[in-house]
């Protein structure tokens, strides 16, 4: 026969174990790859790619960013919301430059290409805010 | 008796006035060296400027190639440069447009503070005439934790300044 001290115990794991869990649930993976290219200091094209992760990620959540009053399921339109921020967010984490000039008969031309590669985020979807983290 | 005293009294005074001349020369001669000595001492002390120049030059140069030492941070500021397209729908949108390029065009400029540029030139040469010059200029870098400090938009043209603090430590890794 059990204590009363025991089964208290007992229901505070399994309590805790709801929770958690219930959190874990609404934790996803997301695929996100960016890259925008500037051809003679003029935006030439921007991509933004969002994709769910179909097999799991590996790595530590780094430099996390919060959407807060953000209580949309859907990541890419939770972006799309905040387009502006995420994307001083992406400057933020680090973008690879390749950058080609041209200079025919004194006549410049250039094209500079930033890009995010294809990196795995851990995204949090929570009431009120959602919390988005690369997976390093 | 007389034309004696005579040549002799001659003598004298001819080897009186040699004497007066011997005695300017040697001032003229003691001027010039004083001359020469002070043009000399203003060589000198020309030769010493310009050493201290140089070496002010060569210390300036030095400062400028600043080395990135251990347990060290460097600071880098840019601008960068960008225009909106021709058909952008607002100002708004050209403002948003010109700023994305002025970005990519400072990182450009980062990287190629930190990390060089590659430059291949090439020009043909026909009939003793220039036919075609080429440069191409080629960059490549990942740059991260830039901080934009201030974004100007006037007459179209988008400028942003940029900085970025570098430490040892990011390299070392």
């Amino acid at each position: 026969m059990r204590s009363r001290d025991g089964n208290n115990d007992f229901s505070l794991r399994l309590c805790s174990i709801i929770i958690f869990g219930s959190l874990a649930l609404n934790a996803s993976e997301y695929l996100i790859s960016y890259k925008y290219i500037i051809e003679d200091i003029m935006l030439y094209n921007e991509t933004l790619l969002i994709s769910e992760a179909m097999t799991k990620c590996h790595g530590k959540p780094q430099e996390e960013f919060i959407f807060s009053k953000s209580d949309n399921k859907d990541l890419k339109k939770v972006i799309s919301e905040n387009a502006t921020e995420f994307i001083d967010y992406i400057h933020r984490l680090g973008l690879h430059i390749e950058h080609k000039g041209r200079t025919t008969n004194l006549q410049n031309s250039s094209t500079t290409t930033l890009v995010l590669k294809t990196t795995c985020f851990k995204v949090d979807f929570n009431d009120n805010f959602v919390k988005i983290a690369p997976l390093k | 008796m007389r034309y004696s005293v005579l040549l002799a009294l001659l003598l004298s005074v001819s080897s009186l006035f040699a004497s007066e001349r011997d005695a300017t020369t040697v001032e003229q001669t003691n001027a010039e060296l004083k001359k020469v000595r002070a043009e000399a001492a203003q060589i000198r002390e020309e030769l010493a400027q310009a050493k201290a120049q140089k070496e002010e030059a060569f210390a300036s140069i030095k400062a400028e190639e600043e080395l990135l030492k251990k347990n060290s941070s460097m600071h880098i500021s840019v601008v960068g440069q960008g225009v909106a397209p021709m058909n952008t729908a607002s100002p708004a949108q050209a403002y948003a447009l010109a700023k994305r390029a002025a970005i990519a065009d400072a990182y450009r400029a980062i990287a190629e503070k930190v990390k060089g540029v590659r430059i291949d030139g090439q020009d043909t040469i026909k009939n003793m005439m220039i036919q075609k010059s080429t440069i191409r200029t080629y960059v490549q870098a990942m740059v991260k934790n830039a901080n934009i400090v201030e974004t100007t938009f006037k007459e179209g043209l988008c400028e942003v300044e940029m900085e970025i603090m570098i430490s040892h430590s990011d390299f070392a890794q």
